[in-house]
C-alpha cells in the first residue's frame, strides 16, 4: 500500500505535466479518479499520460497493456505495478 | 500470416498501390500513388480529384475530403506499414484483428482550394507513434500542371521533407495539425 502510495504521488508529478488536463482537476486525486470523466482529459491523451509514465517510472508498456488499460487513476498504477514485476 | 517466401513489405511504401495498404473501397480512396516515403518520418503522396469527388460540389474538391485524403497517406498509410512491419504480416492480415480509427483532428488552416483534376500532394510529418497510435502533422500543396512527382521526389530527403522544402509553383493549399489515428483491436472497438 505504501507503494501504491509513492506511485500516486509520483504519477501526480506526471500529470502536472499534461497540457490537457487542468491543474486544478488534480486537487484532491484518488486511485479512484477517473482520467476521462473527472480530469476531462481526452481519450487520446491516455497513450500520451503512458508515455511520460514510463519515462518517470523506468517502465516499458506493451501495445497489449494500453489496449486492456482503464481510465482510472487505478489502472495506471496497477500498470506500472505489473511493468516493474515483469522486470524484474 | 503471409507466404513466407514472398516479401510482405518493401523498404518503403514507394512503389506499392495505395489498395494495398488502404482496404477501404476505391471510391473512398483518395491517395493515387506514393512518392517518398520515410518509415520513421513522413511520406509524400499524391492524389487528382475525380469527377465523382466534386459532384455536387461546385467543381470543388472539399476541405473535408482533403483532410481524408491527408489522413489516409500519413496516419493510416504509413501507420499501416509500421504496424505490418512490426508484426510481420500484411495489411489483410492485420484487419483481421484491428480496427484503423481516425481519432482526433487538432487544426486545419485552408490557405486555397483544389478543382477536379488538379493534383496535389500530401506531405505527412510523423510526430508520434506508439502504441499503434500514430500523429501526424503535415501540408497540401497543388503541384505544377505536368509535373512527373516520381521524378521529382525520386532523390528527395527526410531534411527536405522536415522543411517542406519545395519549389514555389507548389501552390500551398492547407496546413494540417495533430491528425492522429490509431489501430484499436476489434473486440476492443466493438465494445466501444
Amino acid at each position: 500500500m505504501e507503494d501504491r502510495k509513492q506511485i500516486l504521488k509520483d504519477l501526480l508529478e506526471v500529470l502536472k505535466t499534461v497540457r490537457t488536463i487542468d491543474p486544478a482537476k488534480l486537487e484532491g486525486v484518488t486511485e479512484e479518479t477517473d482520467f476521462l470523466a473527472d480530469m476531462n482529459a481526452p481519450s487520446t491523451e491516455l497513450i500520451n499520460i503512458a508515455v511520460k509514465v514510463e519515462q518517470k517510472f523506468d517502465v516499458e508498456f506493451e501495445d497489449d497493456d494500453i489496449d486492456r488499460l482503464g481510465s482510472k487513476v487505478k489502472d495506471v498504477i496497477d500498470l506500472i505495478i505489473l511493468a516493474k514485476e515483469r522486470s524484474k | 500470416m503471409a507466404d513466407p517466401k514472398e516479401p510482405i513489405y518493401h523498404e518503403t511504401l514507394v512503389g506499392d498501390k495505395p489498395k494495398q495498404w488502404l482496404l477501404h473501397g476505391a471510391s473512398k480512396r483518395l491517395i493515387d500513388k506514393y512518392h517518398y516515403h520515410s518509415p520513421k518520418v513522413g511520406v509524400v503522396a499524391s492524389y487528382t480529384p475525380k469527377a465523382r469527388d466534386v459532384k455536387d460540389h461546385f467543381g470543388i474538391f472539399r476541405g473535408v475530403d482533403q483532410i481524408e485524403s491527408f489522413a489516409q497517406a500519413s496516419i493510416a498509410s504509413c501507420g499501416t506499414y509500421s504496424q505490418c512491419k512490426k508484426q510481420n504480416c500484411r495489411p489483410a492480415d492485420l484487419s483481421d484483428d484491428f480496427v484503423p480509427v481516425f481519432l482526433s483532428i487538432g487544426s486545419v488552416t485552408y490557405h486555397n482550394y483544389l478543382q477536379k483534376g488538379e493534383t496535389f500532394i500530401n506531405i505527412g510529418i510523423i510526430k508520434f507513434y506508439k502504441f499503434r497510435q500514430m500523429i501526424c502533422d503535415g501540408r497540401i500543396y497543388k503541384v505544377p500542371p505536368g509535373l512527373d512527382l516520381d521524378e521529382y521526389f525520386k532523390d528527395f530527403t527526410d531534411e527536405r521533407l522536415l522543411a517542406y522544402d519545395l519549389p514555389k509553383d507548389f501552390k500551398l493549399i492547407a496546413e494540417l495539425f495533430d491528425i492522429t489515428g490509431q489501430a484499436i483491436k476489434k473486440e476492443i472497438f466493438n465494445s466501444l
